[in-house]
């Protein structure tokens, strides 16, 4: 049986005697790839970092939110300033269902703040301690406010730790300090650890400091909040819990205007978009590597009729259709390999520079999927050049100069 | 061995008409023979080796070998017969230019289904040395003289012990010199080695060597 070796040297011989139409051809399984890739790279980064911000979450959590959730709004946002339609009332009406371990309302303010080496434009997130054990925030030094503050509506903050360092040069240096937000200064009281993470439709809480909501009413006097995070007992009291949420909150508005959502139901919104943003991923790459086949067919096209003397003396040494075939469905594989390998090298090297500006990884199942799609790729579209080949008359061939 | 009866090869030229390359040929070879095809050039020479080497199919007529019909064979089965029962040799030698002239030799024995009673490569080496272009085995045959290559294309053609070797004008493209040599080792494959022979040239002094020699002209055996 003919070995893989000589069959890959001598394509390699064949490749490298027409580098430039070598390359030329690989060019469109290359681009291809590398566009698939970058773009699922993309898409899974993305998707990490957005269920990443839910997993912190915890799935014992439920969020009322204003509105149709994911017709409306959507359930994060940066706009300068929320402030919403629930109010105390609701806060106190949910602390009354069963089950219910913590609620926690939430505010925006965003303004311009004065730290000791820089000013800053921040958001701060007015709410009740229980945001800290709901969020899963761990404090770096200092404490997290707690009912006291709320009580007393003390003027206290905890910052985020970005914007620590930004306005302040460190966790350490900011606490302590007053923080003058409009008119009010506030004590910053405790910094928190870092959860990652960049803006991208979720809140990066680095850059977020946090208040007691009582004190936020100073800038919120109709005391509105925009969300309120209700805390379950357990992960099996969500869906009762809900239900108990709606039938009360149903006694004061209409249903089209608030939302109750749970992480996991986010998620699988979220995962459901993504499967149509996969969807849109397959079709491109389905026209750019068809595209790549075509130019790959027609080069093994011309190197089938490059090589029909070579095809005839091979058959007139005993060689069967099937090594013919097997010869040139190898070198057409391996054109789209190499292209298909090329494109993958390339797309590392770039996602490498995007994932220090957006969440953009590469996993071995792309690596596999863009590996093996190219060499399908060389396969279907080397089969009908290779079958020529195959099936040239020895003689005729022989005689083709 | 061989035996061609009432054997036609004809061609459909563009403008309908029908070429006949070969007409009625009738001929047995028997094995250890030495024979020669002469003829002038376009008298069919060529298109009979092909036949008697399994390379063509004659459009009618019949083909055996070993008193086997071969027409009726699968194509694959041919092929198989090609590698291992024929060698050829060819007036432009026909060597794979990207192999060296040891890939070169050793190639049939690629295409071969069967266990070999040899190693490839030590009966490539061994034909090498025979034919003194030891030192030429990593050459690619670009960088040979005609006569170098031919002798290549010899040790090629022996490389899966055929029990027949089909010459097709085998000095046609070398110089007289190097043609001596060529010819003294296709008489030693007859005489040594017992292997049937069919040379095809249209060279009187050529065709001398063998013992036995089929006059063709335009189609046909004269
Ligand atoms: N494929 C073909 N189509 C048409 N004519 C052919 C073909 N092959 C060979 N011939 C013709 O058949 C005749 C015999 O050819 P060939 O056997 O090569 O002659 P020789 O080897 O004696 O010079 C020539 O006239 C040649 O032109
Ligand atoms: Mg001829």
């Amino acid at each position: 049986m003919i070995n893989l070796a000589i069959v890959f040297k001598e394509g390699l011989a064949d490749f490298s005697r027409n580098k430039l139409r070598t390359f030329l051809t690989s060019l469109g399984i290359l681009i291809g790839v590398f566009a698939v890739v970058i773009l699922m790279a993309l898409g899974l980064g993305l998707k990490k970092y957005i269920s990443d911000q839910f997993e912190s979450l915890g799935n014992n959590t439920i969020f009322l939110v204003p509105g149709r959730i994911l017709s409306g709004g959507g359930f994060s946002g940066s706009a300068s300033s929320f402030t919403g339609t629930f109010d105390n009332k609701d806060v106190d009406k949910l602390k009354r269902i069963d089950n219910v371990v913590s609620t926690a309302p939430l505010t925006l303010k965003s303004a311009n703040a004065q730290g000791t080496i820089d000013e800053e434009f921040i958001d701060v997130m007015f709410s009740s301690e229980a945001i800290q054990d709901l969020m899963g925030f761990e404090v770096d030094v200092g404490r997290f406010f707690d009912k006291t503050d709320l009580t007393k509506r003390a003027k206290v903050i905890v910052s985020g730790p970005k914007i620590a360092e930004k306005l302040f040069g460190g966790n350490q240096e900011a606490i302590g300090k007053k923080i003058r937000i409009e008119d009010v200064r506030f004590t910053i009281i405790g910094v928190i650890k870092s959860k990652g993470g960049g803006g991208f439709g979720g809140f990066d809480y680095d850059n977020y400091m946090f208040g007691p909501y009582t004190t936020g009413y100073i800038f919120n006097p109709e005391k509105k909040f925009f969300r309120i995070a209700v805390k379950t007992k357990g992960e099996q009291y969500v869906s009762q819990v809900k239900e108990d949420i709606k039938q009360e909150f149903l006694k004061r508005y209409d249903e089209e205007n608030f939302s109750i959502v749970e992480p996991t139901e986010l998620m699988s919104a979220v995962n459901s978009i993504f499967n149509i943003f996969n969807l849109v991923l397959v079709a491109i790459a389905a026209v750019s590597l068809v595209v790549g086949g075509i130019g790959i067919m027609n080069i093994m096209y011309v190197t089938v009729s490059d090589r029909t003397k070579e095809v005839g003396i091979r058959r007139a040494l005993g060689a069967q259709k099937s090594d013919i075939m097997y010869q040139f469905l190898t070198e057409s594989v391996l054109l789209s390999f190499v292209g298909g390998f090329l494109g993958l090298a390339l797309a590392y090297v770039a996602v490498f520079f995007i994932s220090r500006y957006f969440p953009a990884y590469i996993d071995l199942v792309t690596v596999a999927i863009s590996l093996s799609v190219s060499s399908f790729i060389g396969i279907t579209f080397g089969v009908f050049p290779a079958r020529k080949a195959a099936n040239l008359e020895p003689v005729e061939a022989m005689r083709y100069e | 061995m061989i035996k061609l009866q009432n054997v036609n090869k004809s061609y459909r030229l563009d403008n309908e008409i029908i070429f006949y390359a070969l007409k009625n040929i009738n001929i047995r070879i028997e094995a250890g023979e030495f024979c020669s095809i002469m003829g002038p050039s376009g008298s069919g020479k060529s298109t009979l080796m092909h036949i008697i080497g399994l390379l063509d199919k004659p459009s009618s007529g019949k083909v055996f070998l070993d008193n086997q019909e071969i027409s009726n064979l699968e194509d694959d089965e041919i092929s198989r017969l090609r590698n291992e029962f024929t060698g050829f040799v060819f007036q432009q030698f026909n060597l794979i230019p990207k192999l060296t002239v040891l890939e070169n030799i050793i190639l049939p024995a690629f295409y071969c289904r069967k266990s070999l009673s040899f190693e490839p490569k030590e009966k490539a080496l061994e034909l090498l040395r025979r034919f003194g272009l030891e030192e030429k085995k990593n050459s690619y045959p670009n960088k040979l003289s005609g006569g170098q290559q031919q002798r290549v294309a010899i040790a090629r053609a022996l490389i899966m012990n055929p029990r027949l070797i089909l010459a097709d004008e085998p000095t046609g493209n070398i110089d007289s010199r190097s043609g001596r040599e060529v010819m003294k080792l296709i008489d030693d494959l007859n005489h040594k080695e017992k292997i049937t022979v069919i040379l095809v040239t249209h060279d009187l002094d050529i065709a001398k060597h063998a013992k036995r020699t089929i006059k063709i002209k335009d189609g046909q055996i004269i």
